[in-house]
């Protein structure tokens, strides 16, 4: 669906992002995993053929980015970080508009009703809360039925419960053989959702792989337990899963009944993430 | 051409929706019938009171030129204020990645309300002249002030912030149609100080009826939009 060969682009003199390569199979979930400021939503101008003035090859859908026609745009769906709507119109007005500009697109009240706007759909977009917007915003990026979705930070600023309607309506996307590019900084939304995540720092991609296998890879799981120390005190120790055998103490501890507590903890991609690039994602 | 096309009926919308905008609409005819019928009652009385023979009258082809530039620029200036509320809601961005694209949402917003402006502006002079216009010299008039009037659009959307800022700005771009009387009022070298204005050449050309001076008001006009458009699409996205 998408080829990255050898992308360079900068905003002025100094390079933003130097030589970047990777693809995007059809139907699948990829992430772009990064700090604010990091290039994700340069990346993703790009890859909408907003930035036209860039080196390399980037080809989506068949096209070139650059070349980007009309045709291009009624098969990719967008849903900016920031709601990008009409205040001063309803819910329902902003979506029978951006609409109007395809030509195809789903049932207007059936996809309100999935958000769960359809209470609120003929309310001015002005009166509605942060998460609405972003709710309101996401399902005008689905209403022609994209075959390829770009989202920036989707559940940004939602309620745990819309999140999850959220992640179950980009999950039923893929199901339905969409692509889906998945921008953010939330390390939970990337591990649920993604086939593959990069990570990008600086402008440039400093790992790419599933979720599961960064994780894996970079850092082993560790067992940490508890016990009561000579002093009277709770001591804590950690081992790594895969070395358990060889700890004496945690042996002896089973054997004699005096662990006071025992647990695994499975690294996080944020873990991973500062493990390779030194920097935090939230 | 079917998604512009929506998008101007976004644009109507808008302007239906804005107390302020709609009441500018209907500004370019009522100025239009102030000159028309106000321009001549004030000229009998000047002439009573003066007693001369002529007061006003020399100057009824600047007022007919004034007419021809005020429905491009009240036209443009609320399609500016349009662009402004879009930009600061991010619609303007999105439309770029809709199949209107970043080009549509500039012929929607600029082009197509130019053109209309040019009807617009062709039926008051014809209406409202206070001098003779030949159908040739009243179209040039009208899409010369078009042309005049897109960069003023231009120049708000690129250095104003929000709307407030805009329609400061729209004032002091409002500045750009003085050269107008610079030939009118200047006669000696002086006034090609005045020569990086293309209302200056607008009002040369009708003046002296010298066709040649077509060529610097469309050349200097074309270098505005040159030297904005950049700045103007980059402040679309």
């Amino acid at each position: 669906m998408i080829t990255v060969k050898d992308l360079v682009f900068s905003y002025t003199e100094k390079p933003f992002i130097e030589t970047m390569n990777f693809s995007v199979r059809d139907g699948e979930i990829f992430g772009f995993l990064g700090p604010s400021g990091a290039g994700k939503s340069t990346l993703q101008k790009l890859l909408t053929g907003l930035l036209p003035r860039y080196g390399g090859s980037v080809t989506v859908d068949g096209t070139e980015a650059k070349r980007a026609g009309k045709e291009f745009y009624q098969n990719i769906g967008v849903d900016f970080e920031f709601p990008s709507l009409y205040e001063k119109l309803t819910g329902r007005e902003n979506l029978r508009f951006f609409a109007s500009l395809y030509r195809r697109h789903r049932d207007i009240d059936a996809l309100l009703k999935a958000i769960g706007l359809h209470m609120d759909a003929d309310k001015k977009v002005s009166e509605y809360s942060k998460g609405m917007k972003s709710r309101l915003n996401f399902i005008k990026a689905l209403l022609h039925s994209p075959k390829l979705l770009f989202l920036d930070e989707p559940t940004n600023g939602l309620d745990p419960s819309n999140a999850r309607v959220m992640k179950d309506m980009i999950l039923q996307e893929k199901a339905e053989g969409k692509t889906v590019i998945l921008t953010t900084h939330n390390m939970y939304d990337a591990t649920e959702l993604c086939d593959h995540v990069s990570f990008i720092v600086d402008g440039a991609i400093a790992a790419l792989d599933t979720p599961k296998a960064l994780m894996t890879k970079k850092r082993a799981v560790q067992l940490t337990y508890t016990f009561e120390s000579p002093d009277g005190g709770l001591e804590e120790r950690s081992v790594p899963l895969t070395q358990t055998g060889g700890d004496a103490t945690l042996r002896q501890l089973i054997g004699d009944g005096k662990l006071a507590s025992i647990h695994s903890a499975e690294p996080t991609l944020n873990d991973v993430f500062v493990e390779i690039t030194g920097r935090r994602l939230q | 051409m079917r998604a512009n096309l929506r998008s101007m009926r976004m644009f109507f919308t808008q302007i239906k929706g804005d107390s302020m905008l709609l009441m500018m609409c209907f500004l370019p005819p009522l100025i239009a019938a102030v000159f028309r019928f106000g321009i001549p009652f004030a000229e009998g009385q000047l002439r009573s009171v003066l007693q001369r023979s002529a007061v006003l009258s020399e100057y009824y082809l600047l007022f007919d030129l004034f007419l021809a530039m005020f429905a491009p620029y009240f036209l443009v200036f609320i399609s500016a204020m349009v662009m402004l509320s879009e930009i600061d809601e991010h619609v303007a961005a999105y439309l770029a990645v809709t199949p209107i694209r970043k080009r549509g949402y500039i012929v929607s917003r600029l082009l197509y309300p130019a053109l209309l402006s040019v009807a617009v502006s062709a039926a008051l002079l014809s209406l409202c002249a206070l001098t003779d216009w030949s159908v040739w010299n009243l179209l040039l008039a009208c899409l010369l002030s078009v042309l005049l009037c897109i960069p003023v659009g231009m120049l708000v959307v690129v250095y104003a912030h929000n709307r407030v800022e805009g329609m400061a700005l729209a004032k002091l771009s409002g500045l750009v149609l003085f050269g107008l009387p610079i030939p009118f009022f200047l006669t000696n070298g002086f006034q090609y100080l005045f020569s990086w204005l293309p209302s200056f050449w607008i009002a040369k050309l009708f003046m002296t009826q010298n066709y040649l001076a077509l060529l610097p008001a469309i050349f200097v006009s074309a270098a505005w939009i040159w030297a904005l458009y950049r700045r103007f699409t980059r402040k679309l996205l």
